[in-house]
């Protein structure tokens, strides 16, 4: 009982990591908090959905499709609307642009989609796995594979890629890597791109394992948030570290306490969290935290 | 430091508070009954706006959960009237108002100690939080009923129309709520909390006591705002958990001051205004695309005017004033 739990919180926590790290990168390289992060988690969510429905595409092969068009979105998301907010007033003020933008998608993906719940059902979606008394859907094992190995390989790409290099240096000291000929806003908006192409990988996962409707995209934006604070920001380790911990907390606190409490226990553990150690578990002291 | 000389003396200002809330007093009578509800929405949002200006406004401390006081405001009055049965509607209604507000306070003073050692992002998320976790442990705890609803009793006078006498109460809510605003403004507090927006380290070593003055704007906004929230509940009449800790309250009131105007007092009164007109009047019909035309606003508002329209209106006098400068020579 208590294993099946566990791994139903790990399986959860995979999602919340995964819909996490774009978000931390953005905040921790651009000092950039973006409230549309949730509304791009759903984007995804929703063009996988309409591939597989229109043409009957699997969702974890338009899962690079996907990523590539998010990536182009979030690049130019930065380039025209956040750059200039960010230069002509405060990083606070980019928080109330990017609200904005959340209710704008927020009331198109109504329009589009009408505001019922939806969910992305592909042919294996009611097969599972067993391993002694625990069972786990064949969906959720994708999602969790897909949240893993995604989030391997934009640390390693942080870690070893020349790109990476660049992020990193940009985050640590805008002018100091703009004096080394870096090109500061095409790496922001690079950030940014991945950042959007992983909320978009996200919202694939989310899509196979849970319906989502369109109001949904406050509560991704705010569990980003309480991953990014538990975990640090800007690491794809603290996103891991972050997501498998509030996974785990959510689903037992339903368990143990009361299937109403998940979420007064996460928000609880997030102001604990911000009161003894702000920069979070494996927190950088990037631009936002400090 | 501008701010501090050409400021008007306080008592202009109340002067022009005292003056307006007369002007808007006589109101109800030029207004048709829909009229008069927009108004009681513009009050509301003036004077909650102006109350999370006290903090936010004056000393650059962003709470993005205010909703929290909204909310717990309006159930603690709402649970205190359940338990006094007996008493007469005027008696139970300002028991259970200043019981909302002095409970809030504490709370606000409480909450504040960890939550004040935050600063910018942070302290806005951790506000954000605290508003969640109010909201889920009302809605979820049976015995503050915030998921069943409970009622509110009915304080309007037999002969006055109710939309009527809830505009007029809650005008008077945020006339008080303004002039509060504009003797904190004016006090020592209120010139500790500009110093303390420039530059919170500068100014601690000056000899400004950061931390008591900070805490103290935090209870005196928590406190004003769960006033507007005990007059909003009585106004809906029925309250449920999803109706008082809306997230419009969180992020509406800066909306307003940066349409208005970032930490001056009239900012978020005409950007209260101007928001209430524009969604309610100019788009009432357009409920479809509602939430898509204001997120526009906002975009639009961030991108071409990030100091609002008393930023605006700064420029213009200081051209102005510059130009007569030039002229006199």
């Amino acid at each position: 009982m208590t294993m099946q739990t566990l791994v139903d919180g790990l399986v959860l926590g995979g999602l919340f990591s995964l819909s996490a790290v774009g978000f931390s990168l953005l905040f921790g390289v651009l000092g950039v908090v973006n409230l549309s992060h949730g509304a791009f988690v759903l984007i995804g969510g929703y063009a996988a959905y309409t591939l597989h429905e229109k043409l009957g595409l699997d969702p974890l092969l338009a899962l690079p499709v996907i990523m590539l068009g998010m990536f182009c979105l979030g690049y130019a998301f930065q380039r025209s609307v956040i750059q200039w907010a960010t230069k002509r007033a405060s990083l606070l003020a980019s928080m109330l642009l990017t609200y904005g933008f959340a209710l704008m998608i927020r009331n198109a993906l109504v329009l589009i989609y009408s505001p019922d719940f939806k969910s992305v059902t592909p042919a294996y979606a009611f097969d599972s796995l067993s391993f002694g008394e625990v069972t786990v859907g064949l969906t959720r094992v994708a999602a969790l594979l897909v949240s893993i190995v995604l989030l391997a390989a934009l640390a390693a790409t942080l870690r070893y890629s020349s790109i990476g290099r660049t992020i990193r240096a940009t985050a640590q000291q805008e002018q100091a890597a703009a004096l080394c000929g870096v090109n500061i806003r095409h790496v922001f908006a690079l950030t940014s791109g991945l950042s959007a192409a992983f909320a978009g990988a996200a919202g694939v996962a989310i899509g196979l394992v849970m319906p989502f409707s369109p109001p949904d995209e406050t509560l991704w934006t705010v569990n980003a948030f309480v991953v990014v604070t538990l975990g640090g920001i800007g690491s794809p380790a603290g996103a891991l570290v972050g997501g498998l911990i509030l996974g785990v907390v959510n689903t037992m606190t339903a368990q143990l306490i009361g299937a109403a409490f998940p979420n007064a226990m996460m928000f609880l553990l997030l102001v604990l969290m911000l009161v003894v150690r702000p920069a979070g578990l494996l927190g950088n002291s990037f631009k936002g935290s400090r | 430091m501008k701010l501090f000389v050409s400021g008007r003396s306080a008592w202009v200002s109340i002067a022009i508070t005292l003056a307006g809330a007369l002007l808007f007093a006589l109101l109800p009578a030029f207004l048709s009954p829909y009229g008069v509800r927009v108004g009681q929405l513009f009050v509301l949002a003036a004077g909650l706006a102006v109350a999370w200006t006290v903090l936010g406004g004056f000393s650059g401390y962003w709470s993005f959960g205010n909703a929290a006081f909204v909310g717990t405001g309006a159930f603690v009055a709402a649970l205190i009237e359940l338990a006094l049965p007996g008493w007469s509607p005027a008696g139970a209604f300002t028991v259970a108002l200043l019981a909302a507000m002095l409970l809030n306070g504490l709370l606000a003073l409480v909450i504040a100690w960890p939550i004040l050692r935050l600063r910018g992002i942070y302290f806005a998320i951790a506000m954000l939080g605290v508003s969640q976790v109010c909201y889920e442990l009302v809605s979820n705890i049976d015995a503050l009923r915030g998921a069943l609803g409970v009622n509110l009793i009915d304080i309007v006078p037999k002969d006055v129309r109710p939309e009527r006498f809830y505009y007029w109460a809650l005008l008077l809510a945020a006339t008080a709520i303004i002039l509060i605003a504009i003797c904190v403004r004016h006090s020592k507090l209120g010139y500790g909390l500009l110093a303390i927006r420039e530059d919170e380290d500068t100014a601690r070593m000056l000899g400004v006591p950061t931390a008591p003055y900070k805490i103290s704007a935090f209870v005196i906004s928590a406190m004003l705002t769960a006033m507007m929230g005990v007059i909003y509940a009585h106004n809906l009449g029925y309250i449920t958990a999803n109706s008082v800790f809306r997230n419009e309250f969180n992020l509406n009131v800066i909306v307003y001051s940066l349409l208005g105007g970032m930490g001056t007092i009239i900012g978020p009164i005409v950007g209260a205004g101007v928001m209430t007109y524009v969604t309610q009047v100019l788009l009432g019909d357009l409920l479809d695309i509602h939430m898509f035309i204001t997120g526009l606003l906002l975009a639009i508002l961030v991108l071409a005017a990030p100091n609002g329209l008393y930023g605006i209106y700064d420029t213009y006098r200081l051209r102005l004033k510059r130009q007569k400068r030039e002229a006199g020579r």
